[in-house]
């Protein structure tokens, strides 16, 4: 038993072990950043739909995929500090079976998305554009202490 | 002899009493490194035996054919302009890309299974089409067995349809298309056919490994580039390419169903760009924006 405890093992073993920790270690903390969930979500009857945050020296921008949608419902919204809400309807209702999907039931109508903002800004000064079914949203970045240089 | 204790995944901890301790730990880890390298030489031989990619046909394949390659990039483009070709030109599949690199995944079509990667074709035509993205550890495997494979079944032309991304796509209203080539007479070809020639800058992703596996080997290759979002799909982009594809191979190809169901392609898309994009930054595709050194 001591024996089988404290059998040698070879430095491949070492070495696949510790590839492993690492390759283990590298995938939770990426999954820990992109939880694995669907896309959408059957009981809100919501599609997410595909966004993107840049960060420029002026300004956060933000761009949400908003295809099929009326441009009259879209809304935007400051929910706390560093979160904006983006919604939207649908022109019309989709259902599961046109995504070639029969073996789920539902149908979507709706656009949501929660999209985290990184830097402080001035939501009041925000300014949208939608064109092409792609919604732009810019917020200007709070401006921090002016230092003067000698 | 204490054994060497390993406190960590990283670390070790072994502390020798004297220098007698230190050679034998020495000399066993000089054993022990003599069978690591045996054994990295024995996965390596089974690598090779194994070959990490195949393609497996399932019917008779053309000879002197165009190969198109529809792969998930930027825009999904080359995946929308050539899974619109198949449709139009009515390919039927002909192989499959078989791989340990590629993802326990099938496709269900009509209730039965198919690979994720396939090569379709007609009589002067064929073209892959990859309906998963690749992972980016997996890609330079499976373009160069793609371009081995279009080689020994003696294509005459390797078009690869794609796109570049640019800021503001959304106030683009005309899709400008460029062009590159494997040699300089396919780019007079380009040229000739009112295609913009990229002159400079960075290629990254499937199609840059094509192009050079293609110019390695001389096969005649070229790619057909639209300016296009770099993670929402874009259908109009994916048009603009098969206008310019027509152009150079003279195939007509009716793109009203692709640019009237963008909306529709775009959010049935949407999932399959998601994943693309997340590999697409695996590859540092980013580096398309770089500004290249010419000293």
């Amino acid at each position: 038993m001591a024996e089988s405890r404290r059998r040698r093992r070879s430095l491949f073993d070492l070495i696949s072990d510790y590839l492993e920790d690492l390759e283990t270690l590298s995938e939770e903390l990426f999954e820990a950043e992109m939880a694995e969930r669907p896309s959408w979500d059957i009981k809100s009857c919501c599609i997410e739909p595909l966004c993107n945050v840049s960060v420029t020296p002026d300004e956060v921008v933000v761009i949400a995929d908003l295809p099929n949608t009326d441009p009259d419902t879209i809304k935007v919204e400051q929910v706390n500090q560093d979160t904006l809400e983006i919604k939207a309807e649908m022109k019309r209702k989709i259902r599961f079976s046109e995504f070639g999907v029969t073996h789920r039931q539902g149908e979507f109508q709706h656009f949501r998305c929660l999209n985290h903002i990184p830097v402080p800004v001035d939501a009041k000064k925000m300014k949208t554009k939608f064109k092409r079914g792609i919604l732009e949203v810019r917020l200007p970045r709070k401006r921090g202490v002016r230092i003067r240089v000698e | 002899m204490d054994e060497p204790k390993r406190s960590s995944a990283i670390g070790w901890s072994f502390n020798p009493r004297n220098d007698s301790d230190l050679n034998m730990y020495l000399s066993k880890l000089h054993h022990n490194s003599f069978l690591f390298v045996l054994q990295i030489l024995d996965i390596g031989e089974r690598c090779c035996l194994s070959e990490p990619v195949r393609v497996v046909e399932k019917k008779s394949v053309p000879s002197n054919a165009l190969m198109l390659h529809g792969l998930p990039d930027v825009g999904l483009v080359g995946l929308l302009a050539t899974s619109h070709i198949i449709g139009q030109l009515k390919m039927d599949e002909i192989a499959y890309v078989d791989s340990e690199l590629l993802p326990p995944i099938v496709v269900l079509h009509e209730g039965l299974p198919y690979a994720p990667l396939r090569i379709f074709g007609s009589t002067n035509a064929l073209a892959a089409l990859s309906e998963a993205a690749i992972p980016a550890k997996a890609v330079q495997p499976i373009m160069r067995k793609l371009v081995e494979w279009g080689q020994a079944k003696k294509v005459k032309l390797v078009v690869s349809m794609g796109g570049i991304p640019v800021q503001d796509r959304q106030d683009i209203e005309a899709v400008k298309v460029y062009g590159a080539a494997s040699n300089p007479s396919l780019l007079k070809t380009l040229s000739d056919k009112g295609i913009e020639i990229l002159h400079g800058g960075f290629m990254v992703g499937p199609y840059a490994l094509i192009m050079r596996y293609c110019a390695e080997r001389n096969l005649p290759a070229i790619a057909l580039l639209a300016q296009s979002f770099y993670n929402y799909p874009d259908p109009e982009a994916a048009a603009a390419t098969i206008k310019e594809f027509s152009k150079i191979t003279g195939l007509n190809i009716d793109v009203s169903k692709l640019v009237e169901g963008g909306e529709e392609i775009r959010l049935k898309a949407r999932d399959m760009m998601k994943r693309t994009t997340q590999e697409l930054n695996r590859m540092k595709k980013t580096q398309e924006y770089d500004l290249p050194l010419y000293v």
